[in-house]
């Protein structure tokens, strides 16, 4: 079975600092890794990593197949799907607008816009301005865009910080109709019951390191 | 997505945002009126002085406000919307000439207006027929404005003082565009040929275009 | 919404009167029938002063009292004197190049600080677009409006401190210079106008006020969320 991603000894330098060092990674089709660490340890830095938005400075691997030292990456990205910390709305659109613009971008029928929308709990309220919205409503539009795109590789950076149960368990959600369609899912959280209960393996990054948690 | 429908999806938006916020027609605008009005107020008020320099005054607040229009989608630009596009498989040229179009739109629209207003302020004298010259100028004008500005705030992106910064980048680089258009229409005074001007802005737009889709992608890469 | 048709009903028998006065006084000696848009330019400037003067009453009232009711008439008021002072240029430009040969006259600090006072005023209103809470918006754009009617008196007066080719003020404590046919269209036209601006006030801010009423009752944004559908997600 062809790993979703692989790293060997990968490394991450920003402005000529190690952030992160001898990074060795793999994820299988069906997984859930979690990684935790303490602020400041390089899980939001891994995370783009794995987006391939960041590229490795050290190190070799693959991420759905794709040579990470090579522009096979810019193939892959529309499989890779992220939730970071601050969601990317349009602050002066709408969420239905936002979700269009996405959908559009993304080659697919605006037809799918009003059915997500009403899947994730937004049919009524998505008329209103980004920037007039919730946190938590702008993470449901994130969700339904990941959930017409269907990324193969997900990446959830800190996603259920500061959500209610009902946008957790539409996470929830995400994360196993993603391992459901054979792709894999990598989420950072300080919150360790959540990973335990959600993740197959659990890693700790300090000091740019990842090791084995449990 | 195709590339032609990605640039007309992302121009789309950039013109609908525009709409709701109306930074260019609503505060940019007035601004570049009311800097109209301050260069005789600092000259003095001898008349015939005043009309010779409506032309030059005009194209040189074109280049300074200008840089405004065409640097406010990129000020806008958050990391995570850019993150998005790379994500979504949006081609960095894509981005690039979406932004030009939907720049170059107000930027023409803005230009115009202030035309209009400096005609109506300073009085100058046009050469007959000006108006023909005048709209190819400033079209040239905008695009190559535009595409500088866009080009700028890819580089500037992300970094502390951006909008200062990419003007700083902007505005020398934008010179060829200066003199292009307002000595088009000063040969046209004269009766001389336009076509050196006009060929001038256009070799810089071209290069612009050139430049702008060809490293888009670098510059996409270099900005994480 | 019965006495804005009355306002506006009174507003335009007063304007179709006011038409009528502008019509047929006589024309001005040297200026001939151009003359006539001082019946238009005049009140227009006229009404934009008042306009401005209510927008920093307005603003005053509000930073003592702090009731909303207070920010609906400055803000009212400033848009209303943006639309007028804009009229009031236009036809002062048209003008100038009727009479003068020229749209703008540089020698007349009147013409400039009315172009100053307009964009001052388009300032105030791009920062209230600027701001979504309506107290933050009600106590910049306060402060703004008391800062801003400095501009009033300098129009008014700046014709008596500089020289200029514009006409001197028409009416002086020591009488007017205009022909009395003229000066009386003049003054039917300033009333006219004046009815016109207490009709378009009482519109904006009932218009204010119903949106203030709108934003109140719309529904919070959680009443609008509803709890996702988790089994069809795998159906998207």
């Amino acid at each position: 079975m062809d790993l979703l991603v692989h790293l060997e000894n990968a490394g991450v330098s920003l402005g000529g600092k190690p952030i992160l060092r001898h990074v060795d990674f793999d994820l299988q089709p069906g997984q859930v890794a979690g990684v935790t660490g303490p602020n400041g340890s390089g899980k939001t830095t891994l995370i783009r990593m794995l987006t391939t938005l960041l590229r490795v400075s050290e190190g070799a691997g693959s991420i759905l197949g794709a040579d990470v030292n090579s522009d096979q990456v810019f193939a892959v990205r529309p499989s890779i799907g992220m939730i970071g910390h601050n969601p990317a709305l349009i602050d002066e659109l709408t969420l239905r607008e936002n979700l269009v613009h996405v959908v559009r971008l993304a080659g697919l029928a605006e037809e799918r816009v009003d059915p997500v929308l009403e899947v994730v709990g937004l049919d009524e309220a998505s008329d209103r301005r980004a920037d007039a919205s919730s946190f938590g409503m702008r993470r449901r539009i994130e969700v339904a865009h990941l959930l017409l795109t269907r990324p193969r590789l997900l990446l959830l950076d800190e996603a259920t910080s500061g959500l209610d149960n009902s946008a957790r368990e539409l996470i929830d959600a995400l994360m196993d109709r993603t391992i459901g369609d054979g792709g894999g899912v990598v989420m950072v959280s300080h919150d360790h019951q959540r990973l335990d209960e959600s993740c197959d393996e659990v890693m700790a990054l300090s000091s740019g390191r990842l090791e084995r948690a449990r | 997505m195709s590339f032609w429908n990605q640039t007309l999806e992302i121009a789309r938006v950039d013109l609908r945002v525009e709409r709701r916020l109306g930074d260019t027609l609503r505060i940019v605008l007035p601004f570049a009126v009311v800097a109209l009005m301050v260069f005789p107020l600092s000259l003095g008020i001898e008349l015939a002085t005043i009309s010779r320099i409506g032309p030059a005054v005009f194209w040189a607040l074109g280049i300074l406000f200008g840089m405004q229009v065409a640097l406010r989608q990129s000020a806008a630009d958050t990391q995570e919307r850019r993150d998005l596009h790379a994500l979504l498989g949006v081609d960095p040229a894509a981005r690039f000439v979406g932004r030009v179009l939907s720049g170059g739109v107000l930027m023409l629209a803005f230009l115009v207006v202030l035309f209009i207003a400096m005609v109506l302020i300073y009085g100058p004298t046009l050469p007959s027929g000006y108006w023909p010259t005048v709209l190819l100028g400033t079209v040239l004008f905008s695009i190559g404005l535009t595409e500088l500005g866009t080009l700028a705030g890819e580089i500037t992106a992300g970094l502390r003082n951006r909008t200062a910064l990419a003007s700083l980048i902007v505005a020398p680089l934008a010179l060829p565009l200066v003199i292009g258009a307002s000595q088009s229409l000063e040969a046209l005074s004269r009766g001389t040929g336009i076509l050196p001007w006009v060929l001038l802005m256009l070799a810089t737009d071209l290069a612009l275009a050139v430049i702008g889709v060809g490293m888009a992608r670098p510059l996409e890469e270099a900005t994480r | 919404m019965t006495r804005i048709r009355v306002l506006f009903s009174v507003a335009a028998a007063a304007m179709t009167v006011g038409l009528w006065f502008a019509l047929t006084a006589p024309p001005d000696s040297l200026q001939g029938e151009y003359s006539r848009i001082i019946n238009v330019h005049v009140p227009s400037l006229w009404l934009a002063f008042l306009a401005f003067g209510v927008t920093a009453l307005g603003s005053i009232m509000w930073l003592w009292k702090k009731k909303q009711r207070w920010d609906r008439l400055a803000s009212a008021s400033a848009e209303i004197g943006v639309l007028f002072t804009g009229i009031g240029l236009f036809t002062g430009m048209v003008w100038g190049h009727a009479v003068w040969g020229r749209a703008w006259d540089w020698g007349d600090p009147r013409l400039t600080s009315t172009a100053v006072m307009f964009f001052v005023y388009l300032g105030y209103i791009a920062l209230r677009n600027a701001v979504d809470d309506p107290v933050v918006k009600a106590r910049r754009s306060a402060i703004l409006g008391v800062v801003a009617v400095v501009q009033v008196p300098l129009v008014y007066f700046s014709v008596n401190l500089f020289r200029t080719l514009h006409q001197t003020q028409s009416i002086r404590p020591d009488g007017s210079t205009m022909p009395a046919e003229m000066l009386i269209a003049m003054l039917v036209n300033v009333v006219a106008f004046t009815i016109l601006y207490v009709a378009l006030m009482a519109a904006r801010t009932d218009v204010a006020r119903l949106e203030e009423a709108n934003r109140e009752t719309e529904l919070l944004a959680g009443d609008a969320v509803k709890p996702p559908k988790l089994s069809e997600v795998g159906d998207v």
